[in-house]
């Protein structure tokens, strides 16, 4: 991916429930200092339905959602305030369990 | 009534008798059921020095209280017994219909020592059990056995717990199935029943099970059924069953693969529950009372059977390197019918794949032959060929060979889909199992990586040694009472007590019901201990301890045993060597 006037591309793949209403494999447009929450603002905006699955309320994802950069739990970066960077990998799981 | 049968079943196959007894109160007090009940009576019952597959060991069948009341995923037994893979005191857990049915049939537990002379199986016909000849069955799949003994009683209605030829040939993981698909599935439970000469325990009946409090039991079945049904997770589950969980393991970058050299496999996607549900999944199909319906029913081609789960997806696909999804649910397929683990006999076959590509063992089987995989399926079900050596599981045919740090086990039981390096707290979990290799004795994935009942960072030691405890004893206490453990994502401890309480008559609290299952766990341990487990078997392969992983957020991590071992002793009451303390004995009663 290339750098330009100050925006990146992030590619975010979606699984399980999510792929209902949204695409398996997206690559997203955002400004340079976008975070995991203004990319959801974008996904949310682009995909109908995708915001109730993934929130509870304004800024509180749903219990058991899991969203991954590059592998690893936001909860444990900066939750929503998470930096992206160019060439990002998000994951987006809704609640999901097994074993 | 209070949601027990009444009675248990004895059966001397030595002998050829069976013996009728009211099922003790004080064993439904201390140890209220299923795993409970098998080990107290197992360990009661069995002189540590005995050998698995010699005519002493003895097989506890047994359903808890809330099994087959009605109540939402309340269906399971449990099948204890000395295990011939790792020498331990174990039980393996099945759902389907039969616990209900053997239930049904006026049975609580069902007790079996000795060795029959000849084939036989045990049949349970509402309120009396008598052996019957099994030579016919001899040599017959699960399926076929199950059709056989539908036929001769000419009642469809009859629920058969079998083992297939695997079982008969004394395949160290042969597994028992119930109705084709069900598995009481780890630690070769199979095997003791072969070595018994039993094929199958049947069960009939249409006898009543009746809660102490009805009225009270519906008040609480109507919550716990409301919990579940808001709960998102479950949604997961029906619409693509186990399997959705490959791709949140691999993403995480901790999904085994190839005997566990690397933690992420590139072709996740084509073995993953999402396209199972878009390929070959036919429909969902519950256990009794369920209403999740994880199970899956697959067809495709001219194959037809129920699963893959997880775990056998994992094993039969990434493990053995393999992207196939309809290979992988014909070796599944072909577990099933001969009653092997669908755990162990592929990570043993991925065992062989590496050694054999490393030249320490002539064979022509590679990482990603899934024609040579099916080959090997059959041939360790029949003991043929190389299939004679795998047979003994991976541990010793490793071992056999000079390598035994290629066996990915703990105490000699193949490790599950996960891998330890990348999540701390179930590394601990599973290397301190009392059964060995095991992800469902203390299921710490579940706030680990999926964030239930809250998020824990998988890398951290920190505080997982009292998680890991209290999954594993509350994991013992509804191994107990019947329930299935996926209920355990929805309810808490205050749910399994409310349930009890009510159908039982006796008040039990969420206190009280952890400490049922910290009893159970200590038996079981202070029992292995007498076998000659100690604080040397409470690890992992070296590979997981010594080899970084070297993909996405997990590089650079090993399992840390050393930063959670000794807390976890402590917090259990238990010395140095991880034997429980006098005082922790007296408190549980054990002393």
């Amino acid at each position: 991916m290339t750098v330009t006037q100050n925006r990146i591309t992030v590619t975010v793949k979606s699984f399980a429930t999510l792929r209902e209403v949204m695409d398996a494999r997206v690559q997203v447009d955002l400004p340079s200092g976008a975070t995991i929450r203004s990319l959801l603002a974008e996904l949310t905006g682009r995909y109908q339905g995708l915001g109730e699955l993934l929130f509870a309320a304004p800024d509180t994802h749903r219990d058991f959602v899991n969203i991954l950069k590059n592998g690893r739990n936001v909860e444990f970066l900066g939750r929503l305030d998470t930096p992206l960077e160019e060439g990002d990998l998000i994951a987006l799981f809704p609640p999901l369990a097994g074993g | 009534m209070d949601g027990y049968a009444g009675k248990m079943a004895y059966a001397d196959l030595s002998a050829g008798t069976v013996t009728i007894k009211p099922t003790p109160p004080e064993l439904k007090k201390l140890y209220i059921g299923g795993r409970g009940f098998g080990i107290r009576l197992l360990t009661d019952m069995v002189d540590p020095k005995i050998e698995p597959l010699g005519e002493k060991n003895v097989i506890v069948y047994a359903a808890g209280p809330l099994t087959g009341t009605g109540i939402p995923l309340g269906s399971r037994y449990e099948v204890s017994t000395i295990s011939p893979l790792t020498g331990a005191a174990m039980s393996a857990n099945s759902g389907g219909v039969f616990g209900w049915k053997m239930k049904k049939a006026g049975f609580d537990a069902i007790v079996i020592t000795g060795k029959s002379k000849k084939p036989v199986y045990l049949m349970l016909d509402n309120g009396k059990a008598e052996l019957r000849n099994a030579a016919h069955l001899w040599g017959k799949t699960t399926g076929q056995t199950t059709d056989a003994i539908e036929e001769e009683l000419k009642d469809k209605s009859v629920r058969v717990s079998c083992i297939g030829p695997a079982g008969e040939k004394l395949v160290l993981f042969a597994c028992i199935i119930n109705e084709r698909a069900r598995a009481a599935g780890r630690g070769g439970v199979g095997a003791v029943m072969g070595s018994k000469n039993l094929k199958a325990v049947v069960a009939r009946g249409d006898l009543p099970i009746k809660a102490a409090d009805e009225a009270q039991l519906a008040l609480v079945k109507e919550r716990v059924k409301k919990k579940i049904e808001e709960n998102g997770i479950d949604k997961a589950l029906h619409n693509f069953g186990t399997a959705v969980l490959v791709n949140i393991i691999n993403e995480n970058y901790v999904l085994p693969t190839r005997n566990f050299q690397t933690a992420h496999f590139p072709d996740a996607e084509n073995v993953s529950g999402e396209t199972m549900a878009k390929t070959i999944l036919k429909k969902p199909k519950g256990c009794y009372a369920c209403i999740v319906q994880c199970g899956r029913v697959c067809e495709f081609d001219d194959e037809k059977g129920e699963g893959p789960e997880y775990e056998p997806i994992w094993a039969f696909g990434p493990d053995c390197g393999i992207n196939d999804l309809k290979m992988v649910a014909r070796a599944n397929n072909i577990c099933n019918e001969y009653g092997l683990d669908a755990i162990s006999a592929p990570a043993t076959i991925a065992c062989l794949m590496e050694m054999a590509e490393k030249g320490y063992v002539k064979h022509p089987i590679r990482f990603g032959d899934a024609k040579g995989m099916l080959k090997l399926v059959e041939q360790i079900a029949k003991r043929e060929e190389i299939g004679d050596e795998l047979a003994e599981g991976s541990f010793r045919f490793a071992t056999k060979y000079g390598h035994p740090e290629l066996s990915m086990s703990s105490k000699k039981q193949e490790l599950p889909a996960y891998d330890p390096r990348g999540i701390q707290g179930y590394g601990l979990a599973t290397a301190t199992s009392v059964r060995g290799g095991d992800h469902v004795y203390g299921y710490m994935i579940s706030p680990e990586i999926l964030g239930a009942p809250e998020k824990l960072d998988p890398f951290v030691t920190t505080g997982k040694a009292q998680w890991v405890k209290t999954f594993q004893d509350l994991t013992a206490a509804i191994d107990a009472s019947g329930m299935c453990l996926f209920t355990s994502f929805a309810l808490g401890a205050e749910d399994y007590a409310d349930l009890l309480s009510a159908t039982t008559g006796m008040k039990i609290t969420a206190a009280e019901l952890l400490t049922v299952g910290e009893r159970i766990w200590n038996l079981q341990k202070l029992y292995n201990i007498r076998r000659g487990f100690g604080r040397k078997d409470d690890t992992l392969p070296a590979r997981l301890l010594t080899e970084q992983l070297k993909e996405g957020a997990p590089t650079g991590q090993v399992w840390r045993r050393e930063e959670m071992l000794d807390e976890y002793y402590t917090l259990r009451g238990w010395d140095k060597e991880g034997t429980p303390t006098k005082e922790k004995q007296k408190e549980l009663g054990l002393a």
